[in-house]
C-alpha cells in the first residue's frame, strides 16, 4: 500500500522562458521535472513517486498555449493548451470534433481547466483519453531539444505504460493535426464507472470517411485506450472495414477484431474479462455511430 | 390559532420552508471550518505512524531517530495512553500498546513544527512486527479455531445492554426469540432462504477529519474538532485520560459533513495524547483523503442469512435471521449497530414468529462505526429482496404483499411491543402511485431492459435509553433571542430547524433568533450526540421546554405587574398579550431590564433565561435471552422508495430513470429540508448501491482514494427524483415531528435490486450492483461463460 504524504515535498519552481533555458536546466544534474498543468505531476509527487529538486514550468514558452491553423486545414495545438480551451475552440469543434469530444471526456471541468493535451499525452497513461484521438487523427508530436526539432508520429510516441519516445532534454511543444480526410466522422466512446470524472475502463475512438480507392468505399481508423500497455491502433479492424461491404456483419467482425487486439489487465476499476467484452461493445457502438452519420451524409 | 395579534401579521414558521440560516456564510465562504482557525506561531503539527499489517504484535518500537530530527518536539506511543476508551465497549487504546489490529492502526504520533517534517520524522520511527494470522471474514471469525483479536475481552468495560462472548471474537451477541419459529415453518406454504453480502463503504464527507488539541498550563485540554459529538468526545476522552469532563473542552465550528463518521471518538484522541507532551502548544492533526478511507470509521460489512415463510394467503408467519457483522478491529461503537439490526430484523412487517442472532465480530479490517442508517441499509438489502422473492413465489403483487403484511398502528413488533401510529402503508401506496406501479413501461433501446421495484423500511434512533438534550434561551436587550444548543449543524439543517422551533415555541418572529455557535462544551448546553436522526425530535423538545420556562418567567412577571393570572397571558409576535384585559406589552420592554413597579418603589423581574431539557424516560431494557421488552426504542420512522430503471444488457450499466421517496416524518417542520434529505438520501443510496465498496485485499485497502473509489456525482442523479411527505404525528415529537436524515438511503439499494429483478429477471445478493457484476450476472443467466 502506498503511503501518501500530507503535502508536497519542497521544490524550486522555475518558469522557463526559452527552450534553451529548459535544456540547460534539464542538463544541470539536479533532479528536475517538467510542469504543465500539474494534475498528474503534483499527485505523483504527493504519492512519493518522485521528488524533483526543480519543477520547470514550460507552459509559458512561446506558442505553448496557442492553437493555430496550418496551411492546409490542419491545426497546430500548443502542448500546454488546457483541455477546456481545446474542447471549446471553434477550429477544433469545426474540423476535429472527435478531438473536442475526447478532451471533454477527461476528468472534470475543474481539472480540465488545468490539464493540458501535451501533459495528457506525455504522461503516457494507457488510459489517456486524448491519445486514441491523436492516434486516429495521425497527429505529429513535435519535440524540441538541444539538437533542434523532432517530429514524432503519434503511433511511435507511446512506448510503454508511463513511457514515451521523448529523449532526455527534449520537450513536447506542439501537437500537429494533419488536414482531415474529406468528410470525416469521428466518435470517442468512453466507459467509466460513473458518468463523469472516472478514468476509462475502455475508450474507443473511431474516424471514418468515404474513399473510392478502398474496396468498401470507406476507410476507418480505430484506436483504443485502457486495454493495453499503451493506447493502440487496431489495424485488423481497419482492414476488415476497408475490404468488406459495410453493414452490421462487417461492423461486428471489426469489433471482434478490436477485442482480439486488446490486451487488457485486471485493475481496481474492472477485470480483464469485462474490459475485453466492453472493447467489443464500444467498438461496435462507435462504428455504428460513425457509419450511421456517414450514411446520412452520403 | 390563526388569530393575528399585534401590528404585524405573525405566521408560524412551523411547516414553512424557511431558508437555511447557514446558507449565507457557507456560500460566501465566511463560514470557518476547523482548518481555517488561526493559531499563530505556537501551532505544531502531528502525523501518525500506522500499522502496515492487518494483525501483528509489536516486538520493538524505537522512536529515537525521529526524536533526533531537528524540529521534532515529541513522539508519543501506546505507553503514553492510560485507559481504554469506547462508547459502548471500552476496547481500544488511542495508540496501540502491544498489538495492531488493522492496516492503519496508530502506533506512534510525531509532533513537529510543520506537517511535512512530522511526516518525514514519522518515517524514521522504527517498528518491528511479528505478523499474526488475520481474521478477514466475520463468518470465519466466529469459528472456534479462529485467531483471537481481543483475548482480554472479559476485562473490558461494557454497557449493560451489550453482550460480549469472552474467549471469542464476538463482541456482542444480540438474541431475539418471539413465538416458535421452528414450529411455524410447518404453517408456511412458501419459504425463501437467502444469504446476502454487504461490503464496507466510506462516508466520504467533503471535509476530512481534523482536530487541533491543546493542553494549557492549568491542565485543561481544549479540542477544536470537526465533530458530530463534542460532548461525547469530552466525556470519552476525559475518561480515557482519568480526567474530569470539566477539564476537557471541545469546540466544534462548522462541519463539512459527517454521515456518522464524526460521531463518537475516532482520531480526535490522537491529537490529545500528542498535545499533552507539548503543553501550551496547539497540535493539529488532519487525515489525508487517503487516510479518511480506512483510518476513520467505515460502514461495517455484513453477511446476512435470512429465511422467511408465509402462509397460503400471503401472510407472513415466520422469520429467522443470522447477521454476521464484519465490525473491524475495534467495535466500541459497532456493537450497538449489531443490537439495532437485531431488534429491527423484521423490517416494518408484522411477523408473529421471529428468531434472530446478530453477531458483532472482530475482524482485522478498518474500525466499523456509525454511518447514515446505522445498520438499516445493510439489513434492508436482504430483508426487502427476500420479501420481493416471497411475493414472487406466492404469485402476489409485491405492493399488495407489503400492504398486507406491513405494520399498522398496534401491530406487535419483533421485540413484543405495540407499534405507535406509523405511515408505512401510506408511504408504500403513495410511492407506488407516483411511479405508476403496475404499468409496464417500454425501454428506450432494444439492448435495454426496463423495470420497477420498491422497498419499504423502518428505523429507530439507536442510542442509550437515556440520551438527553438541553437548550438555553437567552433574551437580548431588544428581545431578540440567543438560542444555546449542543446539537451540531452538519449540513443537514439542524440549526435552521432549531431556530424555527425556538421562534414558534416562544412566540417571536423567526428573524429574532440567532443560534449560539460554535458548539462549545464550555458554553453550549449538553447534547448527547448529533446522530440517529434524533436532533429535530430530541433537541426540538428541549428547545420547547426552554421556551416554556422563559415564557413562565415572563408571565409571572407580567401577571404580577398587571395583577392578572399567568393563564390569561400569551406571547404573540414578540408581544406579551392578555386575553382577559387585552393589554399588550412588547417583550423588549421587560425581558432584560424588568418592569418598574407602579409606585416607583423599584423594579421587578430581571434578565430572562429559559432552560430546557429532554430525555426519554420510557425506553426499557430488553431480555438478554429473548430480546423482548415493553418498549425497545423511542419510535420508528418508516417510508418507501420506488424505482423505475433501465439496464443496458451489453454493459451491465443501470440507469435510474425515476426514484420516488415517501417517508412518514410525523410533521415536516421545514418541508424543503425534508425533501432535500430525501433527495440526498437517494443519491447516497444509489451511490452505495451502484458504485461504492472499500476494497480490502487480505485486509489491505486497495482503493483508498477518490480516483479508485468512485462516488456518485450530480451527473449520476436519477432523471427524476420525487419526494413525498407523509405526516402521521409522533405523540412526543415537536408538532408531531420525527427524524428523516438517515432513513432516505435505507431502502434505496433493495428498491434498485428489486427493479433490476423486474427488468432482467435476475437476483444479485451482493452489493454493489456494479456494471461489471450486473453484466456477469446477465451472462450467467443467458448461460454464457
Amino acid at each position: 500500500m502506498k503511503s501518501v504524504r500530507p503535502g508536497l515535498p519542497e521544490f524550486d519552481y522555475i518558469r522557463a522562458e526559452t527552450i534553451e533555458q529548459v535544456s540547460e536546466l534539464l542538463k544541470n544534474g539536479k533532479p528536475s521535472r517538467l510542469l504543465m498543468g500539474g494534475t498528474d505531476v503534483f499527485v505523483q509527487m504527493r504519492d512519493g513517486a518522485f521528488s524533483p529538486a526543480i519543477l520547470v514550468d514550460v507552459k509559458h514558452l512561446p506558442g505553448m498555449q496557442s492553437i493555430q491553423k496550418t496551411g492546409n486545414k490542419g491545426l497546430r495545438i500548443g502542448a500546454a493548451v488546457d483541455l477546456n480551451t481545446l474542447a471549446g475552440h471553434p477550429e477544433v469543434v469545426k474540423s476535429f470534433p472527435l478531438l473536442a469530444e475526447a478532451a471533454q471526456s477527461v476528468a472534470s471541468y475543474q481539472l480540465r481547466s488545468r490539464a493540458t493535451m501535451g501533459g495528457n499525452l506525455c504522461n503516457a497513461s494507457p488510459a489517456a483519453d486524448t491519445a486514441p484521438a491523436a492516434l486516429v487523427l495521425e497527429a505529429i508530436l513535435v519535440a524540441q531539444g538541444s539538437n533542434g526539432e523532432r517530429r514524432i508520429p503519434a503511433h511511435d510516441f507511446f512506448t510503454g505504460p508511463g513511457q514515451n519516445a521523448l529523449q532526455d532534454g527534449e520537450i513536447l511543444t506542439s501537437i500537429e493535426i494533419p488536414p482531415p480526410p474529406k468528410g470525416p466522422v469521428g466518435r470517442y466512446l468512453k466507459l467509466g464507472r460513473n458518468a463523469e470524472g472516472d478514468l476509462a475502463i475502455v475508450g474507443v475512438a473511431v474516424l471514418g470517411y468515404a474513399d473510392k480507392t478502398s474496396e468498401s468505399g470507406f476507410r476507418f481508423r480505430m484506436a483504443l485506450s485502457s486495454v493495453a500497455p499503451t493506447p493502440i491502433r487496431v489495424p485488423t479492424a481497419e482492414d476488415i472495414l476497408e475490404s468488406r461491404t459495410i453493414g452490421d456483419e462487417t461492423i461486428s467482425a471489426a469489433a471482434q477484431a478490436a477485442r482480439k487486439t486488446a490486451k487488457p489487465i485486471d485493475d481496481v476499476r474492472a477485470s480483464a474479462g469485462y474490459r475485453s467484452a466492453m472493447v467489443e461493445v464500444h467498438a461496435r457502438r462507435a462504428l455504428h455511430a460513425v457509419w450511421t452519420a456517414l450514411g446520412r451524409e452520403a | 390559532m390563526t388569530e393575528k395579534v399585534g401590528p404585524k401579521s405573525f405566521p408560524s414558521p412551523i411547516g414553512e420552508s424557511v431558508p437555511r440560516i447557514d446558507a449565507l456564510p457557507k456560500v460566501t465562504g465566511e463560514a470557518k471550518f476547523t482548518d481555517d482557525i488561526q493559531f499563530g506561531a505556537d501551532l505544531l503539527y502531528g502525523r501518525i505512524v500506522r500499522s502496515p499489517h492487518p494483525h501483528a504484535r509489536i516486538k520493538r518500537l524505537d522512536v529515537s531517530k525521529a526524536l533526533a530530527l531537528p524540529g521534532v518536539k515529541a513522539v508519543v506511543t501506546g505507553e503514553d495512553c492510560k485507559d481504554r476508551f469506547g462508547l459502548y465497549l471500552k476496547d481500544r487504546y488511542t495508540f496501540c500498546k502491544e498489538r495492531v489490529r488493522y492496516v492503519g492502526d496508530p502506533v506512534a504520533g510525531v509532533v513537529a513544527t510543520s506537517e511535512n517534517l512530522a511526516e518525514e520524522a514519522s518515517r524514521l520511527v522504527e517498528v518491528e512486527y511479528e505478523v499474526l494470522e488475520p481474521v478477514l471474514d466475520p463468518v470465519a471469525g466466529v469459528q472456534k479455531d479462529s485467531p483471537l483479536l481481543h483475548p482480554q475481552l472479559k476485562d473490558y468495560t461494557v454497557a449493560s445492554f451489550i453482550y460480549p462472548k469472552h474467549g471469542t471474537n464476538i463482541s456482542n451477541h444480540f438474541k431475539l426469540r418471539k413465538g416458535d419459529v421452528e414450529k411455524a415453518w410447518s404453517e408456511c406454504s412458501v419459504i425463501v432462504e437467502r444469504e446476502y453480502r454487504v461490503p464496507h463503504v466510506q462516508h466520504t464527507p467533503i471535509e476530512p477529519h481534523i482536530t487541533v488539541a491543546k493542553q494549557d498550563r492549568s491542565g485543561q485540554i481544549t479540542l477544536w474538532a470537526s465533530s458530530q459529538s463534542p460532548f461525547a468526545q469530552r466525556d470519552l476522552i476525559a475518561a480515557s485520560l482519568g480526567m474530569s469532563p470539566r477539564d476537557v473542552r471541545v469546540i466544534s465550528p462548522f462541519v463539512g459533513g459527517g454521515f456518522g463518521s464524526k460521531a463518537g471518538v475516532s482520531m480526535e484522541a490522537l491529537a490529545v495524547i500528542m498535545a499533552q507532551k507539548v503543553p501550551g502548544h496547539p497540535v493539529k492533526v488532519r487525515l489525508t483523503r487517503e487516510e479518511e478511507f480506512y483510518c476513520a470509521f467505515v460502514r461495517q460489512g455484513l453477511v446476512a442469512k435470512i429465511k422467511v415463510g408465509a402462509d397460503a394467503h400471503g401472510k407472513l408467519v415466520a422469520m429467522k435471521t443470522e447477521y454476521y457483522w464484519d465490525a473491524g478491529a475495534y467495535t466500541e461503537y459497532g456493537v450497538n449497530i449489531t443490537r439495532a439490526a437485531g431488534y429491527s430484523c423484521t423490517g416494518p412487517y408484522d411477523v408473529p414468529n421471529v428468531w434472530t442472532d446478530s453477531y458483532c465480530v472482530y475482524t482485522n479490517h478498518p474500525v466499523g462505526g456509525p454511518m447514515r442508517g446505522f445498520g438499516m441499509p445493510e439489513i434492508h438489502w436482504g430483508i426487502e429482496q427476500t420479501m420481493d422473492q416471497l411475493a414472487e413465489e406466492l404469485g402476489m403483487d409485491k405492493l399488495e404483499f407489503r400492504l398486507k403484511n406491513c405494520l399498522r398502528e398496534g401491530s406487535i413488533t419483533a421485540t413484543g411491543s405495540a407499534i405507535h401510529p406509523i405511515g408505512v402503508a401510506e408511504c408504500a401506496a403513495k410511492a407506488a402511485e407516483a411511479i405508476d406501479w403496475g404499468e409496464k413501461e417500454s425501454s428506450s433501446a432494444p439492448h435495454k431492459l426496463r423495470g420497477k421495484g420498491l422497498a419499504i423500511m423502518w428505523k429507530a434512533p439507536a442510542m442509550p435509553p437515556n440520551a438527553g438534550s438541553s437548550a438555553l434561551i437567552r433574551f437580548n436587550e431588544d428581545a431578540t433571542v440567543s438560542v444555546g444548543i449542543g446539537g451540531q449543524e452538519l449540513g443537514q439543517g439542524a440549526h435552521t430547524i432549531a431556530a424555527q422551533i425556538a421562534a414558534a415555541s416562544l412566540g417571536v418572529p423567526m428573524d429574532w433568533i440567532r443560534i449560539s455557535g460554535p458548539i462549545d462544551t464550555q458554553y453550549s448546553p449538553y447534547e448527547w450526540q448529533t446522530v440517529a436522526s434524533r436532533i429535530t425530535w430530541s433537541m426540538g423538545n428541549a428547545i420547547i421546554d426552554a421556551a416554556k420556562d422563559a415564557r413562565r418567567q415572563i408571565f409571572d412577571l407580567v401577571a404580577q405587574q398587571w395583577e392578572e393570572t399567568p393563564a390569561d397571558l400569551d406571547i404573540r409576535d414578540g408581544q406579551v398579550i392578555s386575553y382577559k384585559s387585552e393589554r399588550s406589552e412588547p417583550l423588549e420592554n421587560l425581558v432584560v431590564y424588568g418592569l418598574p413597579k407602579e409606585d416607583d418603589s423599584g423594579w421587578r423581574g430581571g434578565p430572562i433565561i429559559g432552560r430546557g431539557s429532554f430525555m426519554p424516560d420510557y425506553v426499557s431494557a430488553l431480555d438478554p435471552e429473548t430480546g423482548q421488552g415493553p418498549r425497545a426504542v423511542v419510535h420508528f420512522t418508516a417510508g418507501c422508495q420506488a424505482v423505475d430503471l433501465e439496464v443496458d444488457t451489453e454493459t451491465g450499466k443501470i440507469e435510474l430513470l425515476r426514484v420516488v421517496s415517501a417517508f412518514d416524518v410525523g410533521k415536516a417542520i421545514n418541508p424543503d429540508q425534508v425533501r432535500a434529505q430525501m433527495e440526498g438520501g437517494v443519491v447516497q443510496g444509489a451511490s452505495t448501491t451502484l458504485l461504492e465498496q472499500l476494497r480490502l485485499d487480505e485486509g489491505f485497502p486497495i482503493n483508498a482514494s477518490f480516483t479508485d473509489y468512485r462516488i456518485a456525482s450530480t451527473m449520476d442523479m436519477p432523471g427524476e427524483n420525487i419526494s413525498i411527505i407523509v405526516e402521521v404525528p409522533q405523540d412526543d415529537g415537536p408538532w408531531g415531528a420525527r427524524g428523516i436524515g438517515e432513513h432516505s438511503m435505507v431502502p434505496t439499494a433493495p428498491a434498485i435490486a428489486n427493479a433490476l429483478a423486474d427488468a432482467a429477471g435476475l437476483r444479485i445478493l451482493d452489493l454493489p450492483l456494479s456494471a461489471e457484476r450486473v453484466f456477469n450476472a446477465l451472462r450467467e443467466k443467458e448461460g454464457m461463460p
